[in-house]
């Protein structure tokens, strides 16, 4: 009935987004993100195991405002995904799938994940 | 490879403007995806003026006005009006629902109306659901027993055991839940989507059926159901308030425990 000559209906482009298929793509996102944060980890080791002056360097760098915003754009991603994990695996075990439930808990997990990143920084900063 | 944009020759162009002729003061304007498999054109969008206080509460009686007084060139699906059917399936609004239960009053500004997302559409909202179709085929949605039974007699349900498809059995089939899934637009050919795994589960559960560990052996495969990742958009869209998501999940959970 239909061939290659038959357009495909628009999808992503016309469909609306719920809270919960917006935070099934973060979760995918910040999956990435923090592949790319343990990267870092691993030159920051580097840095370290290169001796005094290329740790300065890297310290230089990530004390920079730049590297501040990456470092908790890093923490606030970490964040959001153990705690969209803990969602997806409350999910796993067979609870929490009415609409009203799942939005409630897509909601809780955005606001902790900020929270969680603004005490993470001011733990690590001494301030509390 | 996911492609995320539309391919060339199913890009969206501006369409036809369709004045109101009647003068009335409450007019809304319609968004109708339009595409004539006898015009070699790209889809296009016609936008409709209509005078919604001559004409009933639920969308398809908006599109029912334009095919009778306006365009009879039209093209969609429906049949019941009445939310039994699941012909009248298609994106009104941005979610996916049957236009007969839809009611107008409830959106705010202009209506846009697009077929159901990522299929080969046949004509203006009708588009092809033959790969749904053939999934549904392969997961055999009729009651199985092991051995003929020399007489024939009626298997006998507990009220329990009746009450396991309750939320099941309601589902029409009208592809709102499957064509709204990010991922059955990604993976339509591999994963059987939403529709279909409801429908799956719907056999697995039922305690008359006597073939549950094979059916749930063939649901099993890498794609055909792990392709669900909880996105949930099937659960928000169904018409008939059911939820696929956590039909889909007691899959997962039933081969998990198993």
């Amino acid at each position: 009935m239909t061939d290659n000559q038959n357009p495909i209906s628009p999808h992503l482009q016309i469909y609306r987004w719920h809270i919960s298929s917006l935070l099934s793509i973060t979760h995918r996102i910040t999956g990435i993100v923090n592949l790319l944060a343990l990267i870092l980890m691993f030159f920051w080791l580097l840095a370290f195991s290169l001796g005094e002056s290329n740790y300065e360097l890297f310290l230089l760098a990530i004390n920079s405002f730049f590297g501040k915003f990456i470092l908790i754009g890093f923490t606030w991603s970490m964040s959001f995904h153990i705690l969209s994990g803990i969602r997806h695996l409350v999910w796993d075990m067979g609870y929490g799938f009415e609409i009203k439930t799942a939005n409630i808990s897509g909601v809780l997990v955005i606001l902790s994940s900020l929270v969680a990143t603004i005490i993470f920084w001011l733990l690590g900063r001494g301030l509390i | 490879m996911v492609q995320f944009t539309l391919p060339k020759n199913s890009k969206i162009s501006k369409g036809g403007y369709f004045k109101d002729v009647t003068g009335s003061k409450n007019i809304k304007k319609i968004n109708i995806y339009r595409w004539d498999p006898d015009k070699n054109e790209n889809p296009k969008i016609d936008t409709f003026e209509v005078d919604i206080t001559q004409c009933g509460k639920k969308v398809l009686d908006i599109l029912n006005k334009i095919k009778n007084e306006i365009d009879p060139s039209l093209t969609y699906r429906r049949s019941c009006a009445h939310g039994v059917c699941g012909s009248c399936a298609m994106n009104v609004d941005g979610i996916n629902t049957l236009s007969c239960m839809k009611s107008h009053k409830d959106i705010n500004g202009d209506i846009n109306i697009y077929p159901l997302p990522h299929l080969k559409v046949i004509k203006d909202l009708v588009a092809d659901l033959s790969t749904l179709y053939r999934q549904y085929e392969s997961i055999e949605p009729w009651l199985k027993t092991k051995e003929k039974k020399s007489k024939i007699i009626e298997i006998n349900q507990s009220k329990q055991d009746r009450k396991q498809l309750d939320g099941l059995y309601e589902c029409i089939m009208c592809a709102c839940c499957s064509t709204s899934c990010p991922s059955y637009w990604w993976n339509g050919e591999k994963y059987l989507g939403p529709a279909v795994l409801l429908q799956a589960y719907r056999w697995i559960v039922d305690s008359r059926d006597e073939e549950r560990k094979e059916r749930l052996k063939k649901v099993a495969g890498k794609l055909k159901l792990y392709g669900c990742h909880t996105i949930m958009n099937c659960t928000n869209s169904c018409p008939k308030g059911l939820n696929p998501a956590k039909a889909i999940s007691s899959l997962k959970k039933m081969l998990a425990t198993n």
